[in-house]
């Protein structure tokens, strides 16, 4: 008998002709011989060769795909369980183990292997522990055992250098695994357990269950430099006081991983990316050339919460419904509240060239430090508009620039919400310069606004109050 | 009275046994010892059989470390039979050929245009190519891509995962990308630093994806105003390894939706990563973006490892382990770069009979394109070649401003990337006669502005006078 699940012969070096053909590239003893057959054995058994995806690490096992007649991915150093989880969201029904040694897992892919187990995704890993690092040539791993010496070790591990890593009690802590075992390939017994953890934990991925993890510890009998028959002494003697075996987790979820299959329907997705609005009147006949001749820059400055960005991006819908290009580039300081927030707004009657707007024809402040920061750069014939609720004194800005203060503050208040000030801004903007007609704010308004109609008079009356406070202070 | 029904008992082919002796302490019965003569043909030692008081237990079996190794014999077993393809049987595999499930293209009908930030343009253009995938790592100016895909992937029953770094979700884009599926991550520069590794190993196992770097400023943590210093990184610096991938670079969120769509079609015509690199602006920026005129349903193309019985035969894997091997898969992976040359894209703006000639993509294009009309008006002759690709440079497309051309002005920002680029594609083509190339440059976040490029080019005017 040999399992199906392996392939008739191995695609090495001589691609398949002679001895190589037949056997592994592993050293007489080595544990990941057995750790292959028992898994081959389960994939067999539970009929899941064609839905089967192994992905092969970094490390001795990095030719796991010569072997395995299923799906093969090899993945770079210690990414195996992040490859896994990207096979098995692509197509949930496939049958997905990392398969990777110690210095692959719990040292370079520690991360990976932490995050993915935590996800819970339903992905088996077997993890083969066998204190070196193998194919690098007898390197200490993350699993060295303290005072033994290896390569890098060459004094026998210290304290300095770590204590060895026990990823099964790493993983069963984790609330994401559902089954985590150690087992071990020293004698008879402990083989009989390993295939049947193997087995499981395939087992519980086909079933739809979890993440199931088992490690494996395993011989290395040539970086150890002993004998097959005294490595499997010293794994039973040595390693099982650091590494003991068992059941570390064992939990009954139901079969839950259940996913449907993406879907293209034409309808869904232009609903989902907000396609198919109707086509906004139009109320400008010309382009608002009096502004600026072809490009108007605005800057709306304040800090955080003042509406600048919600506000330039209704003069941007404003623009476009009109027909004009128009664009926003927001800028904020480092704080998620109350720091900073600036926005350059650009509506031009071609194309938009320089989204910035580090001379705007129009300034909105809605503060102090933003007036003394940005009012200066206006050039003469601009507009500065600002919040005369919380700007009490003026700095001269530069001769020719219309400087008009309206209380949005305090007239968002007397309307009920703070928030509408930005709302007033743009009648102010709207009264004092005529950049776009009325009903062309209050049409980006209403539109924007279309989930919450509720709030849809309260901004139509902060519009009106904003126009009627700049056209006062217009007048005279 | 039946015979007593004997179990199978063991045997072993000395050819294929390593001669570790891990049977021997498994059979209970003190039937396997270690041999005394070496294999002349593998130079280890087999163990020996003694069948006698064999009971056929299989511990033996269990204990082999090699799937070829001890074996239970066969019910009709020639015990002459020394021949591997005769006792094991001579297939390799029995899984069939894989084969392509081809794309649908879905029309889609004239619409009113959307009012966009260019990073959710991306993430719409990527959602219209067929995109139901996506990894990644939050990272300003980046983030809004993810986070609309996070908001609407799972109404389209698509996946949205957000990696515990970049480093796990380039790989787990290698792996979903490796399945057949498209898919795609936004990032910026630091990000993107990170996911070089696995960008080498999808180049080297031919994975297709797509990677939005929305420039910022750097080196280290820099900060996330707009850069373009990632250009380097992009055209000559996709990880280890000789690598190379198409990169686009998008100037307006009408192109960020465009060139994402487009992206994910080179991936998957060149089997290879496609980088799109945008800049902080960019991504930030809001503006009017149509949409095009059909959307894709992705099948399964056949060299993807899918996880099923058609595709069971596929490896990912950029591993060869002998040197020739290597030098075929990279003179193979080299001609599929030089392949990729005819995708050269460039906008020539006013190039005709320009005198000037500003070289500037991403947002600094725009900049450029608004001195071209600002130098037109003061009677200089000013055109505006915009390369879409960066790698491969569009060399042809600019060879034909070179004959008019008394100046050439990169406007950029980073040290001299884009330059550099520009000059390699000249020296590549064994172009030599060329103006000297002038430079507006910033880095840090600030952008070359419109003015400073006129000053820059008019003072040059009045000394070439």
């Amino acid at each position: 008998m040999s399992t199906t699940s392996f392939y008739g012969k191995f695609d090495r070096h001589s691609h398949g002709e002679g001895l190589k053909g037949h056997a592994t590239h592993y050293c007489p003893g080595c544990g990941h011989g057995l750790a292959h057959k028992y898994l081959a054995e389960a994939i067999d058994d539970l009929g899941i060769q064609d839905r089967t995806v192994a992905v092969s690490p970094v490390g001795c096992s990095v030719f796991l795909y010569y072997y395995f007649d299923v799906g093969n991915t090899q993945a770079p150093h210690g990414r195996a369980p992040a490859v896994a989880i990207g096979h098995k969201l692509a197509n949930p029904e496939s049958i997905v183990v990392s398969y990777q040694g110690d210095g692959d897992l719990a040292s370079i892919g520690l991360a990976e292997i932490v995050s993915t187990a935590q996800l819970g995704i339903p992905i088996t890993v077997i993890f083969i522990n066998n204190a070196i690092y193998g194919m690098t040539g007898g390197q200490m791993a993350p699993t060295t055992l303290m005072g033994q010496r290896t390569a890098t070790s060459p004094d026998g591990r210290t304290s300095f250098t770590g204590m060895p890593m026990k990823m099964a009690e790493l993983m069963s802590g984790l609330d994401g695994p559902v089954y985590v075992e150690r087992v071990a390939l020293f004698n008879p017994k402990q083989r009989n357990r390993a295939k049947k953890a193997i087995h499981k934990a395939l087992q519980i991925q086909v079933e739809g269950r979890g993440f199931a993890f088992v490690e494996v510890l395993a011989e290395c009998p040539t970086h150890l430099k002993k004998t097959p028959e005294e490595t499997e002494k010293w794994v039973e003697e040595m390693m099982l006081p650091v590494f003991p075996l068992g059941v570390k987790k064992d939990e009954t979820r139901e079969p839950w991983w259940n996913i449907a299959k993406p879907t293209f329907e034409t309808a869904r997705v232009l609903k989902e990316i907000g396609a198919g609005e109707e086509k906004a009147p139009r109320y400008c006949t010309t382009f608002p050339s009096h502004v600026a001749p072809h490009d108007i820059s605005l800057k709306l400055a304040g800090s955080g919460g003042d509406g600048a960005q919600t506000a330039a991006m209704l003069i941007v819908h404003a623009g476009i419904n009109e027909g004009f290009d128009a664009t926003h580039i927001p800028a904020y300081g480092p704080e998620s509240r109350g720091g900073t927030s600036y926005a350059d707004v650009h509506v031009a009657d071609g194309e938009v060239l320089s989204p910035a707007s580090p001379k705007p024809d129009v300034l909105i402040a809605f503060n102090m430090p933003s007036l003394v920061k940005f009012g200066p750069d206006v050039p003469p014939g601009g507009t500065i508009i600002y919040d005369s609720s919380v700007i009490h004194e003026l700095t001269p800005m530069r001769a020719g620039v219309k400087v008009i203060g309206v209380p949005m503050s305090e007239i968002a208040k007397d309307l009920g919400k703070i928030m509408v000030k930005n709302i007033v801004a743009l009648g102010a903007l709207q009264a004092a310069t005529g950049i776009f007609p009325k009903e062309t704010f209050l049409t980006a308004v209403r539109r924007a606004l279309k989930d919450k109609c509720a709030m849809i008079p309260m901004n139509e009356q902060a519009f009106e109050w904003g126009v009627k406070a700049a056209s006062e202070v217009l007048v005279p | 009275m039946p015979a007593l029904k004997e179990r199978p008992k063991p045997f072993v082919l000395p050819e294929f046994c390593k001669g570790c002796g891990r049977c021997i302490s498994a059979c209970p019965k003190h039937c396997i010892s270690m041999g005394t003569e070496i294999n002349p043909q593998t130079g280890l030692t087999p163990v020996i059989l003694d069948l006698e008081h064999c009971n056929g237990c299989g511990l033996c079996i269990d204990a082999c470390p090699e799937p070829y190794g001890l074996q239970q014999t066969p019910a009709d077993a020639d015990y002459e039979l020394q021949d591997p393809a005769k006792l094991f049987g001579d297939r390799m595999t029995d899984a069939p050929e894989p084969v392509d499930i081809p794309n649908e293209i879905i029309p889609l009908q004239k619409m009113e245009p959307l009012v966009l930030k260019g990073n959710y343009a991306a993430a719409v253009g990527a959602l219209l190519a067929g995109c139901r995938h996506f990894f990644g790592y939050p990272i300003t100016p980046s983030t809004e891509g993810a986070e609309l895909m996070a908001k609407l992937l799972p109404h389209l029953d698509g996946m949205f995962l957000q990696a515990v770094s970049e480093v796990a979700a380039v790989n787990m884009m290698y792996g979903c990308g490796g399945a057949g599926m498209r898919c795609l991550t936004f990032t910026s520069s630091p990000g993107f630093s990170l996911m070089l590794e696995g960008i080498s190993y999808m180049i080297g196992s031919e994975v297709p994806a797509v990677f939005m770097n929305v420039m910022r400023g750097g080196p280290g943590l820099g900060n996330i105003a707009p850069e373009q210093a990632d250009i380097k990184l992009c055209c000559r610096g996709l990880g280890h390894g000789n690598t190379h991938a198409i990169v686009l670079t998008p100037s307006t969120p009408q192109e960020m939706l465009d060139l994402t769509m487009l992206a994910f079609d080179l991936a998957f015509k060149y089997r290879n990563p496609v980088v799109i690199a945008s800049d902080g602006y960019l991504g930030q920026m809001t503006g009017k973006v149509s949409l095009p005129e059909s959307m894709v349903k992705p099948g399964i193309p056949a060299w993807g490892v899918w996880g099923d019985k058609d595709h069971r035969r596929n490896l990912i894997s950029s591993i060869y382990l002998a040197e020739t091997d290597l030098e075929a898969w990279n003179v193979h992976l080299n001609e599929k770069y030089e392949a990729m040359k005819v995708e050269q894209r460039a906008d020539l703006y006013m190039c005709d009979d320009a005198e000037v000639v500003l070289v500037a993509c991403t947002t600094p294009s725009r900049m450029a394109k608004g001195a071209v009309g600002a130098l037109r008006a003061k009677g200089i002759k000013a055109g505006l070649f915009r390369p879409i690709t960066v790698w491969p440079f569009p060399i042809e497309k600019f060879k034909t401003v070179l004959p008019n051309a008394k100046r050439i002005v990169v406007v950029e920002a980073s040290n001299g990337q884009l330059e550099d680029e520009l000059k390699l594609a000249l020296a590549n083509a064994r172009i030599c006669d060329y103006p000297e190339i002038e430079n507006v440059r910033h880095f840090g976040g600030v952008l070359p502005q419109l003015e400073e490029i006129v000053t820059k080019v008019v003072a040059g005017q009045e000394v070439t006078v």
